[in-house]
């Protein structure tokens, strides 16, 4: 699997440059990476959930569609938000809980794209004795089009 | 018949793929999705607590159910001429290997704004014993 050889998988080897809570600071922006799309990385998530509409996998298809080509689905910011990060982002501290998330989706992503993100953390607070942070999120393609936008909650490790 | 936007109506309800969750099918949601978080993969770590949660084992990615509930509105949507425009979701209980989950959706309303028809859908995801694992809310876009 050529996406995860080139991938830190054991998210406990940058464990401590990671921001804890308290380091957190609301508003300030994340590192990000630009990140290539491509067809293997859309059908090895497509397999992940089972998605098989022809759109995501039969190019003769797509090219019949509104879109005019191969896209991904709009949930493919799961795979993004890790892979337009680097290994020493907060979002992988092991231990992380998610406890939602909200999407909005503009135009879809293609196999090729350029993704680029820009991302923070918007909010933090406590509830029952629980560390939460809001993050922020807006997917580009390499024109400048937004892809998606959306926010999550977290559950911080202690 | 096909699904429009005309003849949709509250309460019509979409049924989602039946998805059984096993420690191979998180596993390849961390090779999709590039999330390798212990939670999903370390059953040691899971002995531990976390606060006062104890899950007593690894659980699926949330993600995985906001993938499927995606799955279920497109497909849904394509033959329609729909666009899937927004998904808001929330976790209300863990996801285990051996469970099998389903989404559902429920349509609750309807409305026209100025340049386009939008479909607002209840969503849920619910496991083998018919708790509700997920829940949220999904608008479509019907292009007039």
């Amino acid at each position: 699997m050529a996406q995860a050889e080139a991938f830190e998988t054991d998210f406990w080897k940058h464990a401590n440059l990671r921001k804890v809570w308290d380091d957190i600071v609301p508003g300030e922006p994340r590192k990000t990476i630009p990140y290539t799309l491509t067809r293997d990385a859309i059908e090895l998530y497509c397999a992940s959930v089972g998605e098989d509409h022809p759109i995501y996998f039969d190019e003769a298809y797509a090219k019949t569609t509104r879109y005019g080509g191969l896209i991904a689905p709009p949930s493919i910011h799961i795979l993004l938000m890790f892979a337009c990060t680097p290994a020493d982002d907060w979002m992988r501290s092991p231990g992380t809980v998610n406890a939602g998330q909200s999407w909005s989706y503009n135009i879809p992503a293609r196999p090729g794209d350029v993704i680029r993100l820009e991302a923070r953390a918007l909010d933090k607070f406590i509830k029952r004795e629980r560390l939460f942070v809001v993050h922020d999120n807006v997917f580009f393609n390499q024109q400048g089009d937004v892809i998606c936008s959306g926010r999550g909650w977290t559950i911080r490790p202690e | 018949m096909t699904t429009t936007f005309e003849n949709l109506g509250e309460g019509d309800t979409i049924d989602g793929p039946k998805f059984e969750v096993s420690r191979e099918s998180i596993r390849l949601f961390c090779d999709g999705s590039l999330d390798y978080n212990p939670l999903h993969l370390d059953d040691e770590y899971m002995k531990g607590s976390f606060g006062k949660t104890n899950f007593g084992g690894i659980i699926m990615h949330g993600m995985n159910n906001f993938g499927l509930i995606t799955r279920m509105i497109t497909d849904w949507a394509y033959p329609a001429g729909a666009i899937h425009r927004r998904l808001e979701t929330r976790w209300v209980k863990p996801v285990k290997p051996g469970d099998t989950i389903q989404p559902t959706g429920i349509v609750k309303s309807k409305q026209v704004t100025a340049n386009s028809r939008w479909v607002l859908i209840d969503v849920m995801v619910k496991n083998q014993a018919g708790e509700k694992v997920a829940t949220g809310e999904a608008m479509v876009e019907f292009p007039s």
